[in-house]
């Protein structure tokens, strides 16, 4: 196996330097990041504004296909999920994430349940965050952050705080680098689909076939109609 | 492959009306969308010079990248294995799965796992393979190889996979629409995720500062095959390197919009190392195999744009030679113009030859490739070696020979070309020629226009009697 390895990288290296210069990782790096430095001007113009607004637009377009709506605060959270169970006929029964700001919730009425099914109809979860540019939550796996739960239900309920939006991918990017990397990052845009047969696009494939975002703003001043 | 393989593989394919249609169906929608897409990116071109430019960047420190992901992923807990050949690649998947004691795995679409025959390998080990991409599933119950590299089922009509689906799944249902027959295929595959012992993916991108791999997925399949077995084993051609997550983020735009049109796939996901302590989910042992097949070699022998290829399948639908022959008949892995210049590196020149013939040289390809890869130049490379090496047949080297005589003699060449016109439009009707002696292998399939009334020198002659 190391034979493996020390051939491929001796033939490589007898192509890309063949006067046997060693790699000089200062240069390639500065090299690197010269790269980086002409992404800004040639993104597609997605985020404009707030990024919170941005956000929300991209995620309920019918290219990414969620659905999304807005709360003041977290405590909100299972009156939306109670109101999103009434409005597609499902029962009060939920795979809850085990995020300790979700367990501090006040779910009664909704039975709740800390592991996912094979065939969980409802899911509800915390994201770490939200992509403005691509409308796509982020998720790190862990303790409290199982990764099935954003693959294995019907219906996925994700909350995600407006402060915690990011305009672009790359503003994503650079807060990894400050956090430790995740066994898992899930970048996650709209329910699952497929167009494998004939091209046709089809929601719901292995995945989550309804993803639903509630975006916790306190800033946001809702109509009186629903300020109740 | 010889050449009466290629032709008779073509004949077949160009026989089938069933497969063009399906090949259209597809690939029509896959133009449309990017072409919106595109449109919708006013510095597309220039983010896709960057995007050539970051490749160019890790292929020309390749090692460099190589040995930092490789410490990276390993401080993380990979294992991380090297595979010279497919044949060693192979050896490694099977032996990580017989040490495991799998008795089954799940696989998540990859096209270098078909490059290095990992289904064959597994089942000639014993061990039961459960493809979970909706195409791969389509195209194992089929017993057929992929013919797209984004699209593995594109040669399938709604009809066939309806016919399929009935025949093999338990719960089939009615059948009576595409979101019908994906809605069998997710009852179908649901089980068997969880009783897998060892999943097997691809990589998108491999994250030199991170060690992570990065899957670009829309159905949801990938993290349900990578997160609930024991060991999570990726394959990964060596070039699959970027040097960082950020890096990663600008080819993430321009792949996503070249193959499918949308701007990012539903699931993007970075894996890095196994579980950790305290995950409530996710494998035990994350094992990456490198695999370099001939990629090193690339490099060394002027392919070295080849290894800046996205495997987003845009050259191929935009390929006029693919749209009517579909991905089986080029007899590889790989179909399409990347597949012409990636197949002769995989399974030798000798016997694939053809393949770089099987081109318009129109350019297409090249305009849309998100990385500017110059296939056409790529595949005239391979043209030349094949006449340096002398494999192009007699009757062909014996043409070309003559027709350069008769060139370089013009008091010889516009006589012969006069007459040939004469000849040529004793076989015409109503301005097409649908046969003649000599070109059946082109009025087979379609028919000639026919030519002017006379050559090009005497009608020039004409306009200008004075010169
Ligand atoms: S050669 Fe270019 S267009 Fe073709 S698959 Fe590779 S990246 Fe895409």
């Amino acid at each position: 196996m190391s034979d493996a390895r020390s051939t491929i990288l001796t033939a490589i290296r007898a192509t890309l330097r063949p006067d046997r210069a060693a790699a000089d990782p200062a240069a390639i790096a500065a090299a690197a990041a010269g790269l980086l430095l002409r992404v800004p001007p040639l993104r597609p113009d997605r985020v404009r504004g707030a990024a919170a607004e941005a956000f929300l637009a991209r995620v309920a377009s019918p290219a990414v296909g969620a659905s999304a709506e807005r709360i003041v605060s977290l405590a909100g959270l299972p009156d939306a999920v109670r109101r999103y169970l009434a409005a597609h006929d499902l029962a009060a029964s939920i795979a809850l994430q085990p995020h300790p700001e979700l367990c501090a919730l006040d779910w009664s009425g909704i039975a709740t349940h800390p592991r996912i099914d094979l065939d969980e109809p409802v899911a509800v979860g915390l994201a770490l965050g939200g992509i403005a540019e691509t409308g796509s939550l982020v998720f790190h796996s862990g303790p409290t952050a199982p990764t099935l739960f954003a693959f294995l239900p019907l219906h996925h309920i994700v909350a995600v705080a407006a402060e915690r939006i990011w305009p672009w991918l790359e503003d994503y990017a650079a807060a990894l680098a400050t956090l430790p990397v995740p066994r898992n990052v899930n970048l996650v845009t709209g329910p699952s689909g497929t167009t494998d047969i004939e091209g046709t696009l089809v929601r719901g494939a292995h995945g989550p076939g309804h993803l639903h975002v509630v975006l916790v703003d306190p800033a946001y001043h809702p109509p009186a109609s629903d300020a109740a | 492959m010889t050449q009466p393989a290629f032709a008779a593989r073509v004949d077949r394919a160009l026989a089938d009306p069933d497969l063009k249609r399906a090949i259209e169906r597809t690939t029509g929608t896959a133009r449309s969308k990017r072409a919106a897409a595109v449109a919708a990116w006013p510095d597309f071109a220039a983010a896709r010079e960057l995007g050539r430019d970051i490749k160019d960047h890790v292929t020309a420190n390749l090692d460099h990248y190589l040995l930092t992901f490789e410490r990276n992923a390993t401080a993380a807990g990979a294992i991380v294995h090297w595979a010279r050949t497919a044949q060693e690649a192979c050896d490694i998947v099977v032996g990580i799965c017989k040490a495991a004691g799998a008795a089954s795995v799940t696989r998540a679409k990859s096209m270098l796992g078909e490059e290095i025959g990992l289904p064959h390998a597994l089942a000639d080990a014993g061990i039961e393979r459960v493809e979970t991409d909706l195409a791969e599933h389509i195209i194992q119950l089929a017993g057929d190889p992929p013919s797209h590299i984004v699209w593995p089922a594109l040669h399938k009509t709604r009809e066939q996979v309806a016919a399929l689906f009935r025949a093999h799944h338990h719960d089939p249902g009615a059948l009576a629409t595409v979101a019908a027959m994906v809605a069998s295929a997710r009852r179908e595959l649901r089980r068997r995720f969880m009783a897998a012992d060892v999943g097997i993916s691809g990589a998108n991108f491999l994250i030199a500062d991170t060690g992570a791999v990065c899957t670009v997925t829309n159905e949801g399949n990938a993290e349900l095959t990578t997160t609930p077995p024991r060991v999570h084993i990726v394959t990964a051609g060596i070039e699959k390197l970027v040097p960082s997550t950020a890096h990663a983020m600008s080819l993430l735009r321009l792949l996503v919009r070249s193959a499918t049109g949308a701007e990012v796939t539903q699931y993007t996901t970075f894996h890095c190392g196994p579980r950790r302590p305290g995950d409530a989910d996710g494998p035990t042992a994350f094992h990456i195999v490198l695999v370099d097949n001939g990629r090193s070699r690339m490099l060394a022998e002027g392919l070295a744009e080849m290894l800046r290829c996205l495997r987003c399948g845009a050259c191929l639908n935009h390929c006029v030679v693919f749209r009517q022959i579909g991905g089986h008949a080029y007899g590889g892995t790989y179909p399409g113009p990347m597949g012409a210049v990636l197949t002769p590196v995989l399974d030798g020149l000798a016997g694939t030859q053809d393949l770089p013939h099987a081109c318009t040289l129109n350019g297409q390809c090249q305009e849309v490739c998100p990385v500017a890869i110059p296939l056409p130049t790529l595949l005239r490379g391979w043209r030349e070696r094949s006449w340096r090496e002398g494999l192009e047949p007699g009757v062909v080297r014996g043409s070309l020979f003559a027709w350069r005589f008769l060139v370089l003699r013009p008091a010889l060449y516009r006589p012969a070309t006069a007459l040939a016109l004469r000849v040529m439009r004793l076989f015409a009707r109503r301005g097409w020629i649908a046969r003649m002696p000599l070109a059946g292998g082109w009025t087979r399939h379609r028919d000639l226009p026919s030519p002017a009334r006379q050559t090009f020198m005497a009608q020039l002659r004409q306009r200008r009697p004075s010169a």
